[in-house]
This record gives structure tokens, C-alpha cells and sequence, in this order.
């Protein structure tokens, strides 16, 4: 839920127009907009170099692992499902809010990786490489503004 | 609810993609109209109660509509129709906002027809009512916001006839 949507739902609840503290919130939210739209798009022109790069990371950082098993649909699962969080991550940081990872990406990701067997410290490895090389890709300002949404999946997976 | 951005992101995710160039051009203008969108919030909100009021006076208050045997006589009965130009015009306000109708569905829409038409409320002096306050919001914000809000009170009328 973007800072608009956030500001129009409680304004809705008491009934009222947005207070003009609300107002000046989205204005600031509104001029950062394209800046949020440029970091999307480096990230969306380099995902296949990401995945790539983070695979690579990963495997050698964790080599006994499905999707490093010479199983040819693990490992095209494994690079299906890093490009999936990528684009997650490029969602959230358009609307500058977590929820679409969350909602997308995250709720019941863990029980689904274990039935199907994936170990989860695996993954938050990977995932973990991919924030890696994808910060690598960034000046140091962007990257400051994408890492939270890495580690919102990092988070969103480490099994506690 | 949702608005411009989450209603690209739900499409693209549907289909599994990244926010094609369309999509992306359609935000940066978005956003590029945050400072115009958020202007006309702040004076619509410091005048709602007027607009309300002279939304009436052109559309209903001299029409058959106010006198005995009509659907606004009573004291009661205007007060009622008067609370609904207010949701109206909070509503179209909220989504002028967002960029985005859906909560206009959510909020406003949804049963509406169906509840005006069990109360006798006349469906086409309701939007006769919003087409007034159309013109009375572009006098008060400009042209170009005004046009902004006309999509939402036409999206209103739309969903109502």
C-alpha cells in the first residue's frame, strides 16, 4: 500500500479530508517518484546479469544445494524463483512500501519451500547474494534505498 | 482500495512482469501531477461545505424536486441529500488522489442504484447534482485539476445510471 493509499484509508476512517501534514507527506512521496522509477528500471535492465551474478555467488559460496545438484529443473526453478524476487523488490520500490513483497512473495513462502524440500537457509543465502551483486550494480545512494527491500526478504525467509 | 501505482503493480504481477514502458510513463506523469493533485485536496477540503452548497442551488434547489411531494421536502429528506454530496465529493477527492477509481466501487458504488431506487431518491437529479458540483469544483481548483476531478464525478454518474 503506497503512502496515498496508506493517508486516504485512515483519512477514510475518521471520515475526513486528508490533514494538510498528510498532504505535504505525499508531495514529498510524489517528487521522489521518478527517482524511485529510475532505480526500478536499472534493476528491471539488469535482472538477467543479476540472477546470473547471484547464482554464480551462490553456488560457490553453498555448492551442496538442489538447485547446484545437476538437476536441470531445480536449478531452473531456483533462477525462476531469484528473478521472481528481483521483480518483487523492483514493485516495492516503485511504491515505496514492502506490501507487495509481502503479500506476494512472502506469506506462506516458507511452508511452501519445505514441502517442496528446498532448505530455507539455502535460500536466504541466495537471496543474500542477490542483494549482493544487485547493490554492486548501484551507486552507493541507491543502493541505500534498495537494500531494505532485500533484506525484507531476507528477512521474510530466515525460519526462526 | 488502491491506487495508480499498486493497480500498474497488481496487473504486471498477475502476468508476471516488470512495469512495462507504458506503465512507467503513466507513472512519472502521475506523479509528475502530485504538486497540482495535491493542491486542489487542500481547496476542495477548505471549501467542501460550499461547493455542496452551490452544487444545490444550481442543480436542485429551484427545481420541483425541493417543493412538497418531492424527494428532497423535508427537512430531513435535504439534510440526507446534502450528507451524500459531501461523501460524493470526499470520495471523487480521494480518488483524484490515488489516480485511481477503484474506491469509488468500494465505497460509494457498490448497492447504491439498488438503495436509491428502494428510497425513491431520482437517480437523474442525483446526477444532475454531480454534474453541478463538477463545474463548481473546476471554478474553484482550474481547469486542469478540474478536469481530474470530472473523471472521478463522471466515473460517479457512470455507476449510478
Amino acid at each position: 500500500m503506497s503512502i496515498v493509499t496508506q493517508c486516504i484509508a485512515n483519512a477514510d476512517r475518521e471520515a475526513r479530508y486528508l490533514s494538510v501534514g498528510e498532504l505535504s507527506t505525499i508531495r514529498t512521496f510524489f517528487e521522489e517518484g521518478r527517482h524511485r522509477l529510475r532505480i526500478a528500471a536499472i534493476l528491471t535492465n539488469n535482472e538477467q546479469q543479476i540472477v546470473h551474478k547471484g547464482s554464480q555467488l551462490f553456488w560457490q559460496r553453498c555448492p551442496v544445494t538442489p538447485s547446484n545438484s545437476d538437476d536441470p529443473t531445480f536449478q531452473a526453478s531456483c533462477l525462476r524463483d531469484q528473478a521472481w524476487y528481483v521483480r518483487l523488490v523492483t514493485y516495492a520500490i516503485v511504491v515505496g512500501d514492502v506490501e507487495p513483497i509481502q503479500t506476494i512473495g512472502l506469506y506462506g513462502a516458507q511452508a511452501m519451500y519445505n514441502s517442496l524440500g528446498v532448505p530455507l537457509k539455502n535460500l536466504v543465502d541466495c537471496m543474500r547474494c542477490l542483494k549482493e551483486v544487485a547493490l554492486e550494480m548501484l551507486t552507493l545512494e541507491d543502493a541505500a534505498e534498495v537494500a531494505p527491500y532485500f533484506d525484507c526478504v531476507i528477512q521474510g525467509l530466515t525460519s526462526r | 482500495m488502491q491506487d495508480a501505482i499498486t493497480a500498474l503493480i497488481n496487473t504486471s504481477d498477475v502476468q508476471g512482469r516488470y512495469l512495462d514502458n507504458s506503465g512507467v510513463e503513466k507513472l512519472k506523469a502521475y506523479f509528475q501531477s502530485g504538486e497540482l493533485r495535491a493542491r486542489a485536496a487542500i481547496a476542495i477540503s477548505a471549501n467542501a461545505n460550499t461547493l455542496v452548497t452551490q452544487a444545490v442551488a444550481k442543480s436542485l434547489m429551484y427545481t420541483d424536486i425541493t417543493a412538497p411531494g418531492g424527494n428532497m421536502y423535508t427537512c430531513r429528506r435535504y439534510a440526507a441529500c446534502i450528507r451524500d454530496l459531501d461523501y460524493f465529493l470526499r470520495y471523487a477527492t480521494y480518488a483524484m488522489l490515488a489516480g485511481d477509481p477503484s474506491i469509488l466501487n468500494e465505497r460509494i458504488l457498490n448497492g447504491l442504484r439498488e438503495t436509491y431506487n428502494s428510497l425513491g431518491v431520482p437517480i437523474g437529479a442525483t446526477i444532475r447534482a454531480l454534474q453541478a458540483m463538477k463545474d463548481v469544483t473546476t471554478g474553484l481548483v482550474g481547469t486542469e485539476a478540474g478536469q481530474e476531478m470530472g473523471i472521478y464525478f463522471d466515473y460517479l454518474c457512470a455507476g449510478l445510471s
